[in-house]
């Protein structure tokens, strides 16, 4: 037998993963489409109904914070399924499968869904907080819950699409199995919105920045160590 | 590398589809699968290929070292059938080049274009299109070039020659005629013209 | 045997239920006697805790071993440990209509309990909607681990910050047990006697399961 090539390590499939559904995605942007136009349509119902005046100041920073990540949860909700359900309704899986290493597929998609919940974090944030006139005392605490929750946001649900992609009725199932899984996080992440709206010290608030990287960090762990057994049955 | 199967079976729920089977192929060997529709050619060589686990029994690639289930030597098999597609929204080029890279192998568009002119195909005629937009049988030789570039010790050809006209299913028989000469080729099917490339068979 | 421990527990909780309304006496700092329900909420939402535990225990189980025994032991619990969970919300919730005047507070503890229905509730849809057995015990298994690890962050790190009408828990801040002698020991017997419910129930839905995958293969 001839001497073979070294396949690449986990990283560098998983950057070949994540370039290729890149490609993919600005061939066709039915996912970026899907996640815009939903946030869109949400954002001017919100705007709408609730707009900067109907509320009384002490309750914004309360319904602001609420109202902010539920447009982010559902637009999550919309869009991050696709990255396996797409493989295995296509029948691409299987040739990923026989190309690529477990850990590097569950990363490249990680990565992939990341970047498009951050393409609309960019788009949603500036739009709420300007529409809803939404003032926020410390700005710095907020980037930090808006890292981490779209982190812990884009894994849970990385892992959950990974697995709705083999049942059936993969949309309602996508949400009935992400929600018990990030009701922690979100939970957390619109309290430590709310103080950012209320509190100028960093501090004040870091208590709910590290439920968030914990919340992360185990997420992410149990994701990749359950990964293969999803993947592969 | 040999491909081995003990005892071999696979279950859906109360359904047995396969077995119980036991062979061994050796390199530079061709191993036909035939049978009629339904009785378990696909899902016989999903299980050797690793794709699905057995319900009882084994698969082995076995060599001088020891042997290996083929769930963890992915790399040592390359795999086509009816139901694997390559991604639709991307050109070949860019299909062979992603999984040339996954495998670690060169993937500069010129290998890519000389791999595609390799199976019959005009790369300049379809270096725009994608892959959706090809004709089923141009993809099925596609496929064959994703199944090998990798050059698999061992070859599964699921129906290798549907929707290929009489150059096409030359192509596949030279695919077969180079996977002797790098190991073990199992080929799937109802085609006569796809069992005549085997050397021994298995009748499900 | 098998008969004379049933039979012990049927007569165990007959006497627990004579005791817990007629025998210990209602507890102070509570509306009329609504304590009582202790002897039935806190049993219930221990065993519904249990069970998730045993769920993710065995899913891990099945994972390592892949025997379907596990499977069908994951699910029993799942399947009790949903029930228990209702029973524990329903009680807690009457309770707190007695006690607080409304029957949800989004009190931290209905919160957690709350998200555990969600967890049980995700867990056996995600069975309804897999045909093969197989596939269905593997997907089932890893969802189950994935938020064994996520449930305790609502758990523990978001009621920890916020105070909490809910009485002390049995085992208080302070580590002791503070109930009187006959409230005790009701509560205990009762408690007791919940989990040999438990394992009653989860032994004969784990032996079902098992006659039938027997009977269809």
């Amino acid at each position: 037998m001839t001497e073979r090539p070294a396949r690449p390590g986990v990283f560098g499939a998983a950057a070949a993963l994540f370039r290729k559904d890149l490609l993919s995605e600005w061939r066709t942007r039915v996912s970026t489409n899907a996640l815009l136009l939903f946030a869109f349509a949400v954002l001017v119902l919100v705007g709408y109904a609730v707009g900067p005046a109907s509320l009384s100041p002490e309750d914004r920073p309360t319904v602001h914070s609420v109202l902010l990540w539920i447009v982010l949860f559902f637009s999550a909700m919309t869009g991050l399924a696709r990255a396996f359900v797409k493989e295995e309704d296509a029948g691409t899986a299987a040739a990923l499968r026989l190309a690529a290493p477990p850990p590097a597929v569950l990363l490249g998609k990680l990565l992939s869904n990341l970047a498009l919940l951050f393409v609309v974090t960019l788009f949603v944030v500036p739009v709420f907080l300007a529409m809803m006139s939404f003032e926020l005392k410390s700005p710095a605490l907020f980037l930090l819950l808006l890292l981490f929750g779209n982190l812990g946001l884009a894994s849970a649900c990385t892992f959950t699409a990974a697995i709705v992609a083999k049942a059936s009725a993969k949309g309602t199932m996508f949400a009935v199995l992400a929600v018990p899984l990030l009701l922690p996080p979100l939970v957390g992440a619109v309290m430590g919105t709310r103080v950012a709206a209320t509190e100028t010290e960093l501090s004040a608030g870091l208590d709910f920045v590290r439920l968030l990287v914990a919340y992360d960090g185990v997420v992410t762990t149990a994701a990749f160590l359950l990964f293969d057994a999803v993947w592969r049955e | 590398m040999d491909l081995v199967a003990e005892n071999l079976t696979r279950s859906f729920g109360r359904r047995r589809v396969v077995g119980p089977l036991s062979f061994r192929v050796a390199p530079g060997r061709v191993l036909g699968v035939a049978g009629p529709n339904g009785s378990g050619k696909t899902t016989l060589v999903r299980t050797l290929a690793g794709l699905i686990r057995p319900t009882t029994g084994g698969v082995f690639l076995e060599d001088g070292d020891g042997r290996r289930s083929p769930r963890d030597a992915a790399d040592a098999i390359g795999w086509v059938a009816p139901d694997l597609s390559l991604y639709g929204e991307l050109t070949a080029r860019e299909n062979l080049q992603f999984f040339a890279k996954l495998h670690g192998r060169p993937a500069a568009p010129a290998w890519a274009d000389e791999a595609i002119a390799g199976v019959g195909l005009d790369p300049a005629r379809i270096a725009a299109t994608p892959l959706h937009a090809l004709s089923t049988g141009q993809r099925q030789r596609i496929k064959l070039v994703y199944a090998t570039l990798h050059h698999p010790a061992v070859l599964f050809l699921d129906e290798p020659s549907s929707n290929l006209d009489d150059a096409g299913r030359a192509v596949v028989a030279r695919v077969v005629a180079e996977q002797r000469t790098r190991g073990v080729a199992v080929v799937a099917s109802n085609d006569a013209g796809d069992l005549a490339l085997a050397d021994e068979r298995v009748t499900l | 045997m098998i008969r004379v421990a049933q039979l012990g527990l049927g007569l165990a909780m007959a006497v627990i239920i004579w005791a817990s309304f007629l025998w210990a006496r209602p507890a102070q700092n509570f509306v009329g006697e609504s304590s009582r329900i202790v002897f039935y909420h806190v049993p219930m939402a221990w065993v519904a805790s249990v069970a998730f535990l045993l769920a993710a225990w065995h899913s891990a189980v099945f994972l390592k071993k892949r025997r379907m025994e596990s499977d069908d032991a994951a699910a029993a619990a799942a399947r009790l440990g949903f029930v228990f969970c209702v029973l524990a919300t329903v009680t807690g919730s009457i309770f707190a209509r007695v006690m607080w005047n409304a029957y949800w507070n989004w009190d931290p503890r209905e919160t957690s309990i709350a998200l555990l229905l969600l967890v049980y509730g995700a867990y056996l849809g995600l069975r309804g909607a897999i045909e093969d057995p197989e596939r269905r015990a593997t997907l089932a298994a890893a969802y189950a681990l994935v938020a064994f690890a996520t449930v305790p962050f609502l758990m523990f790190a978001v009621p920890r910050m916020y105070a909490s009408l809910h009485p002390d828990t049995v085992i208080n801040a302070r580590g002791k047990v503070e109930m009187s002698a006959d409230i005790r020991t009701v509560f205990f017997a009762s408690s007791f006697a919940f989990l040999a419910l438990f394992a009653w129930l989860f032994s004969l839905d784990r032996k079902v399961s098992r006659r039938l995958r027997e009977a269809r293969s």
